[in-house]
C-alpha cells in the first residue's frame, strides 16, 4: 500500500481510487487492421490477460480503453471518433502498430490515415507490425502504471484541444474540393457525373 | 449437353469474334463494344450462366480501358474471359444487369473506382468510398502517393 500514500499532488482517495481503477480495465477493442488476430491469444489462457482484471466489453459506454489495432481507413476513423466520444471519462487509446504512428506499410495509400495521434489522442502505441501478445501485455502494464501515477491523462487532451482534433478530423472527413489538382480527364468525369446522383 | 471447348471455340468464330486459347479450361474472347450484349446473350443462351466478375484494367498510355466480364458455365466447365475496350476519354458502357443481376455491385464498384460510366444502369452510387471528391482512385493517373502527403501528412524519407 506504499504507492496510495499522498503526496503534494495527489490525494490518498486519488490514489486509492485509481488502484482500483488500473485493476479492473475494460477494454474495447476496435478491431482495424491486422492487429486484432493478436487479441484473442492474449485473452485467452496462453497470456490470459485477464489475470491483470483485464476483459473485453462489449459497448463503448461500459469501457475504459480503446485498442486500435492497425491501420485506420478513413470510413473507419468516423466510426472510431464516435466511439471514442462514446466513452465515459476516463478513458485511454492503445494504439497498435506502426500503421497508426507514421502509416506503416499503408503509409501511400489514399485511403487510410498515417498518424491516429492527429484525430484522437493516444495514451500509448505499441511498437511492432504486428505487436506480439507480449508488447500488448507490456503496453496494459504500463496503462496501469500510467493510470496509478495519474499520468494517462490524454483524454483531457482531447476535450482542451477539442478544436485542432475537429479540424483534422474535418480535413480528412469532409473534403469539399479535390485534393489533387484538376486534369483534364477529372473534368470529363465530372461533366459524365452529373447525369447520376452520386 | 455439355460442349467441349473447340465446338465452343467453333460457334464463338462462327459468330465472327475473336478466341485466344488459353488453358484447358479457359478462353479469352476480344469483342467490340457495340456487339458486347449481343455476345453475352448469345453465350448465356449456350449455357453459360454464371457471371463471375467484371475487371477494369486502366491502360493509360493507349489511352483505353479495358473491361474484362468473366463468365462461366457450369455445364461445360469452361470459364471465358470477355475483354472489350473503350476509350478513356468517354468511358460508358452498356449495363448488364438485365442479364445478370449480380452485375449491379460490379458496375457500382468499376464506376466508382475508374468513373466507368453504365449507361441504363440505375444506380452508380458510391458502394465503398465516402465523400469521395477527387478522381477515382484507381486510374492510372490518380497519384496515391501524393494524395497522402497532401492529404494525411505522410512522409517521404530517403
Ligand atoms: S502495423 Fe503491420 S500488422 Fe499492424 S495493421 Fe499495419 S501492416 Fe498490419
Amino acid at each position: 500500500m506504499e504507492d496510495l500514500k499522498a503526496n503534494d499532488k495527489r490525494s490518498y482517495i486519488d490514489n486509492l481510487i485509481d488502484f482500483f481503477r488500473k485493476r479492473s480495465i475494460w477494454m474495447l477493442h476496435y478491431c482495424t487492421g491486422c492487429g486484432a488476430v493478436e487479441l484473442p491469444p492474449s485473452m485467452t489462457s496462453r497470456w490470459d490477460i485477464e489475470r491483470f482484471g483485464i476483459v473485453p466489453m462489449a459497448t463503448p459506454r461500459q469501457a475504459d480503453v480503446l485498442l486500435v489495432t492497425g491501420y485506420v481507413s478513413l470510413k473507419t476513423l468516423k466510426r472510431i471518433i464516435k466511439i471514442y466520444e462514446q466513452m465515459p471519462e476516463p478513458k485511454w487509446v492503445l494504439a497498435f502498430g506502426s500503421c497508426t504512428v507514421n502509416g506503416g506499410i499503408y503509409w501511400d495509400s489514399y485511403n487510410t490515415i498515417t498518424n491516429l495521434a492527429e484525430y484522437i489522442p493516444v495514451d500509448i502505441t505499441v511498437s511492432g507490425c504486428m505487436p506480439r501478445p507480449e508488447a500488448v501485455i507490456d503496453a496494459l502494464q504500463t496503462l496501469m502504471e500510467m493510470i496509478q501515477s495519474g499520468e494517462g491523462g490524454a483524454y483531457k487532451k482531447y476535450k482542451e484541444n477539442y478544436e485542432y482534433y475537429k479540424k483534422n478530423q474535418d480535413r480528412v472527413l469532409r473534403k469539399t474540393a479535390p485534393i489533387l489538382g484538376s486534369s483534364e480527364t477529372e473534368s470529363i468525369y465530372q461533366e459524365k457525373e452529373g447525369n447520376y446522383e452520386t | 449437353m455439355k460442349l467441349d471447348k473447340e465446338s465452343i471455340i467453333e460457334l464463338l468464330n462462327q459468330k465472327g469474334v475473336e478466341v485466344l486459347d488459353l488453358y484447358p479450361n479457359q478462353i479469352s474472347v476480344n469483342i467490340k463494344k457495340d456487339n458486347l450484349l449481343n455476345h453475352l446473350v448469345f453465350l448465356r443462351s449456350i449455357g453459360f450462366d454464371h457471371l463471375s466478375f467484371i475487371n477494369a484494367v486502366d491502360f493509360i498510355d493507349e489511352g483505353e480501358f479495358e473491361l474484362v466480364y468473366h463468365v462461366w458455365s457450369y455445364t461445360h466447365k469452361i470459364h471465358v474471359l470477355n475483354k472489350v475496350r473503350i476509350s478513356r476519354n468517354n468511358p460508358v458502357i452498356p449495363t448488364i444487369v438485365n442479364l445478370w443481376e449480380q452485375a449491379q455491385f460490379y458496375e457500382q464498384e468499376i464506376h466508382e473506382f475508374f468513373g466507368i460510366i453504365f449507361e441504363g444502369n440505375k444506380d452508380l452510387s458510391p458502394l465503398f468510398l465516402e465523400n469521395w471528391v477527387d478522381i477515382p482512385p484507381l486510374r492510372k493517373d490518380f497519384d496515391t502517393k501524393e494524395f497522402s502527403v497532401r492529404l494525411f501528412g505522410a512522409e517521404i524519407r530517403r
